[in-house]
């Protein structure tokens, strides 16, 4: 099959799992009791919440609401938020270069570790450097997010004074970079220390099977120094199941990064995702739901084209 | 080490030393919010948003130390003899944050916007006895109302901020995104410069602000949604004032710069025990209940002291209204047993209470999920109740399920919540039988007389009788398992002064007062 | 020497069981009971661990929360595992149109933000264990059947397969006998680390307010009521991380004994 035709179908197929996601998002979200939070308070006087539930539309029935939900959709409006007030759409989209800054960061760290630390590692299995990764990836993957946040806070910020305790920029230093840089050490390292730890053992798992294979002996015999095995023999085998472990964390990154932003109080769209959620605030809920959703689509589609280019086999389909 | 990995950590070593100098100047305040207020009062009563109009909107009146009105953007009222016509003069010389003069055009555009639910007002029923606002001259506005109602000055100086009408120009209220989320207009003694959706909003001194000169400069709210993160930033010396829960009290106490006050605030925490049941129908065991709670190990231990106990359902908060001659609520099971003993109830050998037909006194008490003080609260209660012999069990609901679908269509047994009230004793809407708060099913005709007479009296002393009588009966037939006055407890720095003795929200009403020393 | 280094990690699983299960059953404490006006005490010979800030028996606690969180941790494990490698495995093996559908309901479940589902589903039924168990598996089989896929796809085109289906062997067959051997070292790191990810996960969402509810102990859920107390009672967020760290490794170990033993 042809690049581009391939990569026409996966598209459009993205759509209809798009939409499948959305419908489903939709249902759930409305199903569940209790409804948005600002028909919460137990004030509320029979009037006012009539008022309210006629402005958001609550009162009409659920298909009703959906299929004015894809009315505004295709015209671009992706209504107003409960909680807020602003239009959900342009809220959600405003939170998204934040958490795509915090997101990449933790992404390009964690490969800038994992990748030779593992090698490292599965050159020689059973090794001293091995056992010593082995032993510090499970450690960092045994770690709760939120609980080893609030432990950075407290040594690095309350107790320490070395580093902010949360929040993008100090207000009124908007301009500084040392400041953003210095706002961004502690949720980078939080968000990117499971990441490696993940990262890198699958790379050592990946080099570890290579080494065992007949060719590497053979290769260090015919006097390759060991950066040349490990970049000619181990990496290209580990190459595959990283891509798809890289793949795997993409979803975790875009929209799971929600507990490291609300530890961290950064203006990221996964602290949004869940306060709207909290809230109930159905409109940016879709919102987010739709541009999640479809970063995550994108994101496999593109990695079964670096598939399709790493490994030929999987092309014969 | 590879040279990469080196320089990196060299890097971030050179990023952590050059901290420690936090860039905001010494005459900034810096206040936590939860999450993005909407800079609008009519619109916005929630507890952030509050926070911050507080500051931005004054009203016509605002509470004084003791939760009294006084005056604010009105300089004095007369009230006629049938308690029915409130007649203000507003403060001369006032300009919005714009520079456009403030008038009682802005204070009745304000209230017909209140008036109409349609506008996205979540103030209407707190002044849906208005019958209509006139606005005879530039400086004056008069209220009639449809009944004397002797809260409504308590009432606009409590959320009622005025909006300027000349910044809406016929839009709806709810469609001006620009004002209610960056660029609010108010009269307040700060005005905000920035806003940055997520992060923080900045106010600065007004210097046309018709008060005192404010002693800050800067006011940021920054936005900190964890509640154990602003305790961190608040030690870091990036907040200077954080309300705790009680259980971070202990990680806060002690530290070196950092000052701790416990306010009362105007609000009661209670069990509803639901009327609607025939259990909870007796006074008599409804009285038990209360003798059976141990409030002492509830407010010590659970709420590490920051907590008054109570006599009825107004709290020690509101000062004069408070009946402090009445004994508080106290422990007795001895008692709680000899009424439910009246009530028909016995204990059985296997030690649960039973009546006549042989079935358990069993009920189910649902408290908010989430809220560690309250879920623990619960448990205690289940402990006194066990102990004399009611079989409790506890489910935890999300907030606005169980205000939904539990509290308000009256489907439970018990439910431990609580009231924030406006800085006045009526409670009529609360425990009136029929009124729409009610919702415990309370009804006693007696407390029906007292609350209905205390909404309509506007003789401080006469009412202040009337409402002691009320709590008085409480002690008799009480509407609700009232289980303590919460105290907020606000951890500061020691360099902050000039704060009124109130809780936040109140005191925020004062913040051209506040001051900050030197570092 | 191998068996050893099975027994050691089987060993330690078989403790932490038997910490959780049999020790309620030894020492009666009840995990329960309040004593609040000697909350967050220090170790003492009633509490060898000291009581949490309601005054409950730290101890006592972390037996039955290691029930909740151990059986949270294995069996979404295994239901993420068992629907992982079906959808996985017959994607890869049968290829063309059924890998296709099979592989867009994978982006489609891992396009779904697993956050919302579990606060929808969670707040609409509650948050049980059974629920907490499907729906932590639910959400995470999707890793491992694109794991077990990519590797079936490329199985498939082996000699030892090839030769196989000449012999005229039938897919399921093939797939039992030959490939799914080949793919345990890939499940047993998969389930090394689901099951740290279960467990992680429950206590994520405990943190916000949807794990399992109090007064059940779980090890998440004392984990996330003991930050508050973290400058004066750090022993009380140490104990329940102790736990999950020493579960994690044990799980991890186990597997990569097992993988070795496989290896070819």
């Amino acid at each position: 099959m042809s690049g581009a035709g391939f990569l026409a179908r996966r598209l459009l197929q993205g759509l209809i799992v798009l939409w499948i996601v959305t419908t489903a998002t939709f249902v759930l979200i409305h199903l569940a009791p209790g409804g948005p939070s600002i028909l919460a308070d137990p004030k509320l006087s029979p009037v006012e919440r009539r008022a309210i539930e006629e402005r958001l539309g609550l009162d009409r029935p659920l298909p009703a609401q959906y299929l004015a939900w894809h009315r505004n959709l295709l015209r671009g409006d992706l209504g107003q938020s409960f909680l807020y007030q602003t239009p959900a759409g342009l809220t959600v989209v405003e939170r998204v270069p934040n958490t795509l800054l915090l997101a990449g960061l933790a992404l390009a760290v964690s490969l800038a570790l994992a990748v030779p630390l593992g090698v490292r590692a599965g050159r020689r299995p059973g090794g001293p450097a091995d056992r010593v990764l082995d032993l510090a990836s499970l450690a960092a993957l045994s770690l709760p997010t939120f609980w080893f946040g609030i432990v950075l806070i407290i040594l690095f910020a309350a107790l320490w004074h070395l580093l902010p305790a949360g929040g993008m920029t100090t207000p009124g230093l908007e301009d500084s970079l040392g400041d953003r840089l210095r706002h961004l050490v502690l949720p980078v390292a939080v968000l990117a220390l499971p990441i490696t730890a993940e990262l890198l053992r699958y790379v050592r798992s990946g080099v570890a099977a290579a080494a065992h294979a007949p060719h590497v002996p053979a290769a260090r015999a015919k006097g390759l120094t060991e950066g040349q095995v490990s970049r000619r023999h181990l990496l290209r085998n580990a190459l595959l199941p990283l891509v798809t472990v890289v793949g795997l964390q993409a979803p975790i990154l875009v929209g799971g990064a929600a507990i490291t932003e609300t530890v961290f109080s950064w203006p990221g769209m996964g602290r949004l995702g869940v306060e709207a959620a909290l809230g109930r605030d159905y409109p940016v809920v879709m919102a987010i739901t739709v541009t999640v959703a479809a970063a995550i689509i994108l994101v496999n589609v593109m990695l079964d084209l670096l598939y399709r280019w790493i490994d030929p086999r999987v092309r014969i389909e | 080490m590879r040279p990469a990995y080196g320089a990196a950590a060299v890097a971030l070593l050179t990023l952590a030393g050059c901290a420690g100098t936090d860039a905001a100047p010494a005459d900034t305040l810096r206040l936590a919010l939860i999450n993005d207020p909407i800079l609008n009062p009519v619109l916005a009563p929630d507890v952030g948003s509050v926070l911050v109009n507080k500051v931005i909107f004054p009203g016509l009146v605002r509470p004084d130390e003791q939760l009294r009105p006084e005056p604010d953007l009105a300089t004095s009222w007369t009230i006629s003899p049938d308690g029915k016509t409130y007649t203000f003069s507003l403060r001369r010389g006032v300009k919005w944050h714009d520079g456009v003069p403030f008038s009682s055009r802005d204070v009745q555009f304000t209230f017909e916007r209140i008036l109409d639910p349609k506008s996205g007002s979540l103030l209407w029923s707190d002044f849906a006895t208005i019958e209509r606002v006139e606005a005879p001259d530039s400086f004056t506005v008069r209220f009639v109302l449809s009944a004397p109602f002797a809260s409504f000055l308590a009432l606009l100086g409590y959320n009622a901020g005025i909006i300027p009408e000349h910044a809406f120009a016929g839009k709806p209220i709810l469609d001006n995104t620009e004002f209610n989320r960056g660029k609010p207009i108010g009269t307040g003694p700060f005005r905000v410069v920035a806003a940055v959706p997520g992060s923080s909003l900045t106010l600065e001194a007004d210097p046309d602000y018709y008060g005192p000169k404010p002693r800050l400069a800067r006011i940021v709210f920054k936005l900190v949604p964890d509640a154990n993160v602003q305790v961190a930033a608040l030690r870091a010396g990036e907040l200077d004032l954080v309300t705790l829960e009680p259980a971070s009290l202990p990680g806060v106490e002690g530290t070196p710069g950092l000052t701790i006050r416990r306010a009362t605030v105007p609000q009661h925490y209670y069990l509803a025990l639901n009327q609607r049941l025939p259990l909870f129908k007796s006074p008599q065991v409804r009285r038990a209940l209360d003798l059976a709670v141990n409030r002492e190990a509830i407010i010590e231990g659970v709420l590490k002291g920051a907590a008054d106990l109570p006599v009825g359902t107004i709290p020690v908060a509101l000062g004069d209204w408070f009946a402090d001659s009445l004994p508080r609520a106290a422990t007795d099971t001895a008692e709680a047993g000899r009424l439910l003993a009246q009530a028909g109830w016995r204990r059985s050998a296997d030690g649960t209470m039973r009546n006549s037909k042989g079935d358990p006194f069993r009920f189910t008490i649902r408290v908010d999920k989430g809220n560690p003080s309250r879920e623990q609260t619960a448990l205690a209660l289940q402990q006194d109740f066990k102990a004399i012999g009611l079989e409790v069990s506890i489910e935890t609901v999300e907030f606005a399920a169980l205000v939904r679908d539990d509290l308000q269509p009256g489907r439970y047994d018990a439910i431990l919540i609580w009231w924030t009230t406006p800085p006045d004793p009526d409670q009529y809407s609360y425990y009136a039988s029929g009124q729409i708060n009610n919702n415990v099913a309370y009804a006693n005709a007696t407390a029906d007389s007292l609350l209905l007479a205390g909404r309509r009296e506007t003789d401080p002393a006469h009412r202040r009788a009337i409402y002691h009588a009320f709590q008085a009966l409480e002690r008799e037939d009480p509407p609700v398992l009232v289980l303590y006055y919460p105290r907020e407890i606000q951890a500061m720095t020691r360099r902050l002064t000039g704060l009124p003795r109130l809780g936040i929200r109140d005191a925020l009403r004062h913040s051209e007062t506040f001051s900050l020393g030197p570092r | 020497m191998r068996r050893l280094t099975a027994l050691a990690p089987a060993g330690l699983l078989t403790v932490l069981l038997l910490f959780a299960w049999a020790g309620p059953l030894i020492r009666r404490t009840d995990p329960d009971a309040l004593d609040l006006r000697h909350g967050t005490g220090a170790a003492s010979a009633a509490h060898p661990l000291g009581t949490d800030e309601s005054g409950r028996d730290v101890l006592a606690r972390l037996m039955v929360g290691g029930r909740v969180s151990l059986a949270v941790g294995t069996l979404a494990t295994a239901v993420a595992l068992v629907l992982g490698t079906l959808v996985g495995g017959v994607a890869g093996w049968r290829a063309g149109w059924v890998d296709g559908v099979l592989m867009r309901a994978t982006d489609a479940a891992m396009a779904v933000p697993v956050l919302f589902v579990a606060l929808a589903v969670l707040s609409l039924f509650g948050s049980r264990v059974p629920l907490l168990i499907g729906i932590i598996g639910v959400t995470s089989w999707m890793g491992p059947a694109r794991l077990v896929r990519a590797e079936v796809a490329a199985l498939r085109q082996a000699e030892f397969v090839m030769a196989a289906q000449a012999l005229g062997r039938a897919g399921p067959g093939i797939f039992l006998r030959h490939l799914l051997p080949q793919l345990v070292p890939l499940l047993s790191v998969a389930a090394s680390v689901g099951v740290s990810y279960a467990i992680l996960t429950e206590s994520a969402l405990s943190f916000l307010g949807l794990g399992v509810q109090p007064p059940r102990a779980s090890w998440g859920n004392m984990l996330t009521g003991a930050q508050a107390s973290l400058y004066t009672a750090p022993r009380l967020a140490i104990w329940p991380g102790v736990m999950i760290l020493l579960t994690t490794l044990a799980c991890n170990t186990l597997g990569q004994a097992l993988r070795r033993r496989h290896a070819p």
